[in-house]
C-alpha cells in the first residue's frame, strides 16, 4: 500500500538562502500532519513544492505512490490547495470562479458538482455574489470549496486561519475536521497551536528549513506542544 | 485535442469575463486610441503634411503603444489574490495557459485596432479604396505577432522588479518586422495598390506570428515556473 | 579547463588578437588597394564589417547556449551565454561607434538607415534587454532563465529583423551605398583583408569570452561559498 503523500529530501534555495533544507516525511492515506514554525522557517516554500508549484532543487514528492514532479500535469487533480491568499478572481462570482477552476481540472459534471459543493459549505445563497464583496471568512470558505471541488486525495492548507474572526475560525475548524474522511491526506500549516494540534495525527515543527521534530499528536497535549515549540524555535538543532 | 482546446478557451473566457466586469483594459486602450488621434491632429500641420501620407505609420504606432497599456496587465489579475498559484497547481499544461492568454489579448487588441482605424479614418478623413479583407488579414496577423511576444514578456515583467516599464524596452526592438511589413502594407492598401503587392508582407507577418506563438508556447514554462 | 589553462588561453588569444589587429591596420592603411568608387574612406569597411559579423555571431552563440541551457539546465551553459553576450555587446558597440564615423566621411551624414547599421542598433537593444532582464528578478536563478528566453527569442527574430530592414531599404535604392557595402567582386587582397579582420576580431572575442566565462565561474563559487556560510552560521546560532 503506498503512502498518501511522501516527501523525500526536499531542498530549495533562493540564491544563497536555503529556505528548505532536506525535509522528508511519509503520510498514510487519511493522516493529517500539522506543521508549526516561526515566520521564515520555509513552511510556505515546502507547501509550494508539495503542490508542484515550485520546483525543488533536490528531492522529490510522491502522491499516492506516484511521482509528482513539476513538469508533469497528470497527478495534479489529486491535490487541492488552500493558501492564505484566496486564489480567486474578485470580479467574478463564486459560481464563476468554481466553474473556471472546475474546467481547469477537467471536470465535466459541473452543473451538479458546483451546487452540491456550495450546499455542503453553506454558500448556496451567495453563489452569484462577486468574491470581492465577501468577508474574509466567507472568502476562505470559497477557497476551500475551490480546493475540494475536484475531490482531491491530498489537501494542502497554508495558514488558512489567517485573518479569520472567532466565528469564521470555528466554521473552518468544522470544515477541516470533515476533511478527515479516512482516505484524504492533509498537510496543515498554521500558527494556531490549539487548532493545529486538535485536528492532527502528527505534528512537525519546522525551523530554518528543517523539521526539528515530528511527533504523534496522541502523545502530546497543548502545554507540552507549547514547550516543544518554544524550545525548537529558540534552539534550532 | 478537444479537451486541450477547452482548456485554452476556459482561460480566454475567464479573462474576457473579468474584462467585461470592469472594462479596465478596454477603456484604457480605447481612450488612448481616441486621445492619441486628437493629439496627432494638433501636432500635424496640415498645411505642410498630408495626414494621409503618414496615416499608416500613425495607426500602427498607436496600436503598438496602446497595446502595451493593455498587454502589460495580462498577468496582473492573477497577481492580486495569488490566483496564478491556483492555475499552476491545476492540470492545465502551461502552453495551454499561454495560448489562452494570447487569444484573450488578441481579441482585446483587435478590438482596439479596429477602433484606431475608425478614429483615425474619421479624424483625418482617410479614404480606403483597397481590399478590406486583406487589410483585416494584415492587421490581424500583425496583432497576433505583437500579442504573442508581449504576452510572454509580460509574464516576465510581472515577476521582475522592473515591472511593466521593462516591457517596451524588451518588446520594441523585436517588433521591427511587424511594424515594417504591417505599416508598408497598410500604406499600399490605403493608396489602392493591387493586392499582389502586399503578398510578401502577408507571408512575412504570418511567419512572424507563427514562429513567435510557437516559441512563446514552448518557452512560457521557463518564464512562469518558480 | 583549469584555472591556469584558462588564464594562459585568455592571454595568448588576447595577444594574438591584438597582434592580428595591428596586422589588420597595417593591411588596411598600407597594403590593400583603394576601392574604386568610394576612395580611401572605404577602408574602415575592413574594420567595422568584421565587427558586425562577430556581433551577430556572438548573439547566435548566446541563443544556442541559452537554448541548451534551458533544455539541460547545466549552469555552465548560462555562463557561456552571459560571456558571449558581454563580448558580443562590446563588438556591437564598436560597430555602432565606427559605423557612423565612416558614414560621416563617406556619406556626409552621421546616421543612415543602412541595413547593417540598423540591424546592429536593434541588436544592441536586444543585448540590453538580455542584461536588464537578468538583473531584474529577486531570485537570480529566475533571472538566468528569463535571459535565456530573451536569447532564444532574439536569435529567432534577428534574421527576420534583418530581412525586413533590408527589404524596406531596397524600396528606395541608393545604389552607390549598396554596392560599396556588398562588393560582389572582392579583389583578392580585399578578401584577404576582410579575412584578417574576421580572424583578428574572432581571436579577441574568444579571449573576452573565455575571460568572462572564467569570471562567471568564480562568481558562482563565491555564491556557493556564501550559501554554505549562511548555513553554517545558522547551525552555530
Amino acid at each position: 500500500m503506498s503512502f498518501g503523500l511522501e516527501a523525500v529530501g526536499l531542498v530549495r534555495n533562493f540564491g544563497a538562502l536555503r529556505a528548505v533544507d532536506g525535509v522528508s516525511f511519509e503520510l498514510q492515506p487519511g493522516e493529517l500532519l500539522t506543521v508549526f514554525g516561526p515566520n521564515g522557517a520555509g513552511k510556505t516554500t515546502l507547501l509550494r513544492m508539495l503542490a508542484g508549484v515550485m520546483r525543488p532543487d533536490s528531492g522529490h514528492v510522491r502522491v499516492a505512490g506516484a511521482p509528482a514532479d513539476v513538469a508533469s500535469r497528470d497527478w495534479r487533480h489529486r491535490v487541492g490547495i488552500v493558501s492564505h491568499q484566496s486564489l480567486l478572481y474578485g470580479q467574478l462570482t463564486i459560481e464563476e470562479n468554481l466553474r473556471f477552476y472546475g474546467r481547469l481540472f477537467g471536470l465535466d459534471d459541473l452543473k451538479t458538482r458546483i451546487p452540491e459543493r456550495l450546499a455542503s459549505m453553506g454558500l448556496s445563497d451567495r453563489a452569484r455574489t462577486p468574491v470581492r464583496e465577501l468577508s474574509r471568512g466567507l472568502k476562505q470558505r470559497v477557497a476551500l470549496a475551490r480546493a475540494l471541488l475536484h475531490d482531491p486525495e491530498v489537501v494542502l492548507l497554508d495558514e488558512p486561519y489567517t485573518g479569520l474572526d472567532p466565528h469564521a475560525s470555528a466554521v473552518l475548524r468544522e470544515q477541516l475536521a470533515s476533511l478527515k474522511n479516512g482516505r484524504r491526506t492533509v498537510v496543515l500549516v498554521t500558527h494556531n497551536l490549539k487548532q493545529g494540534l486538535e485536528l492532527s495525527d502528527r505534528v512537525a515543527i519546522q525551523v530554518q528549513g528543517r523539521f526539528s521534530s515530528v511527533t504523534d499528536s496522541a502523545s502530546l497535549d497543548l502545554a507540552e506542544l507549547e514547550v516543544l515549540y518554544h524550545a525548537a524555535v529558540e534552539n534550532p538543532a | 485535442m478537444r479537451a486541450y482546446l477547452a482548456l485554452v478557451w476556459a482561460v480566454t473566457r475567464k479573462d474576457l469575463l473579468v474584462e467585461f466586469r470592469t472594462y479596465e483594459r478596454l477603456t484604457a486602450m480605447g481612450a488612448f486610441a481616441v486621445l492619441v488621434g486628437v493629439l496627432f491632429n494638433f501636432s500635424i500641420d496640415t498645411a505642410v503634411v498630408r495626414p494621409q501620407d503618414i496615416a499608416a505609420a500613425l495607426i500602427w504606432m498607436t496600436i503598438i503603444f496602446g497595446g502595451m497599456l493593455g498587454m502589460g496587465r495580462t498577468f496582473r489579475l492573477e497577481e492580486e489574490d495569488g490566483a496564478l498559484a491556483g492555475i499552476l497547481q491545476s492540470p492545465i499544461p502551461l502552453h495551454a495557459l499561454y495560448l489562452g492568454k494570447v487569444l484573450g489579448n488578441f481579441i482585446l487588441l483587435s478590438a482596439m485596432a479596429t477602433l484606431v482605424f475608425f478614429v483615425f479614418g474619421l479624424f483625418f478623413r482617410l479614404s480606403f479604396s483597397g481590399n478590406p479583407v486583406v487589410l483585416v488579414a494584415i492587421v490581424g496577423l500583425g496583432v497576433l505577432g505583437f500579442v504573442s511576444l508581449t504576452t510572454l514578456f509580460s509574464a516576465m515583467a510581472t515577476r521582475s522588479s522592473m515591472g511593466e516599464s521593462l516591457l517596451p524596452v524588451l518588446v520594441f526592438p523585436l517588433l521591427v518586422p511587424v511594424v515594417v511589413y504591417g505599416a508598408t502594407a497598410t500604406d499600399r492598401l490605403f493608396a489602392g495598390r493591387p493586392v499582389v503587392e502586399v503578398g510578401g508582407n502577408l507571408r512575412m507577418l504570418a511567419a512572424f506570428a507563427i514562429i513567435f506563438t510557437v516559441a512563446g508556447a514552448g518557452l512560457f514554462r521557463f518564464v512562469i515556473e518558480e | 579547463m583549469n584555472e591556469k589553462q584558462i588564464q594562459w588561453s585568455v592571454g595568448v588569444l588576447g595577444a594574438l588578437g591584438v597582434a592580428t589587429v595591428i596586422l589588420l591596420h597595417w593591411m588596411v592603411f598600407f597594403w590593400v588597394p583603394t576601392e574604386a568608387t568610394m576612395g580611401v574612406v572605404q577602408r574602415i569597411f575592413y574594420i567595422h564589417v568584421p565587427a558586425w559579423w562577430i556581433a551577430f555571431v556572438g548573439f547566435g552563440l548566446v541563443g544556442l547556449c541559452s537554448a541548451v541551457y534551458l533544455w539541460l539546465g547545466d549552469e555552465r551553459l548560462d555562463r557561456a551565454a552571459v560571456a558571449g553576450a558581454e563580448a558580443g555587446m562590446v563588438f556591437t558597440t564598436i560597430g555602432l561607434l565606427t559605423g557612423p564615423l565612416w558614414g560621416r566621411v563617406a556619406w556626409g551624414t552621421w546616421w543612415e538607415w543602412e541595413p547593417r547599421l540598423t540591424s546592429a542598433l536593434i541588436l544592441w537593444f536586444i543585448y540590453l534587454g538580455y542584461f536588464l532582464v537578468r538583473r531584474s528578478t529577486a531570485n537570480p536563478e529566475q533571472g538566468k532563465k528569463f535571459a535565456a528566453v530573451i536569447g532564444i527569442i532574439g536569435v529567432l527574430d534577428i534574421p527576420l529583423i534583418h530581412v525586413s530592414v533590408t527589404w524596406l531599404r531596397s524600396l528606395h535604392p541608393q545604389a552607390v551605398i549598396l554596392s560599396a557595402e556588398n562588393p560582389m567582386n572582392l579583389d583578392g587582397s580585399m578578401g584577404a583583408t576582410i579575412g584578417v579582420g574576421l580572424l583578428a576580431f574572432s581571436l579577441i572575442f574568444a579571449s573576452l569570452f573565455l575571460a568572462r566565462y572564467a569570471v562567471a565561474g568564480y562568481e558562482r563559487e563565491l555564491d556557493l561559498r556564501d550559501a554554505r556560510l549562511v548555513g553554517a552560521q545558522a547551525v552555530e546560532a
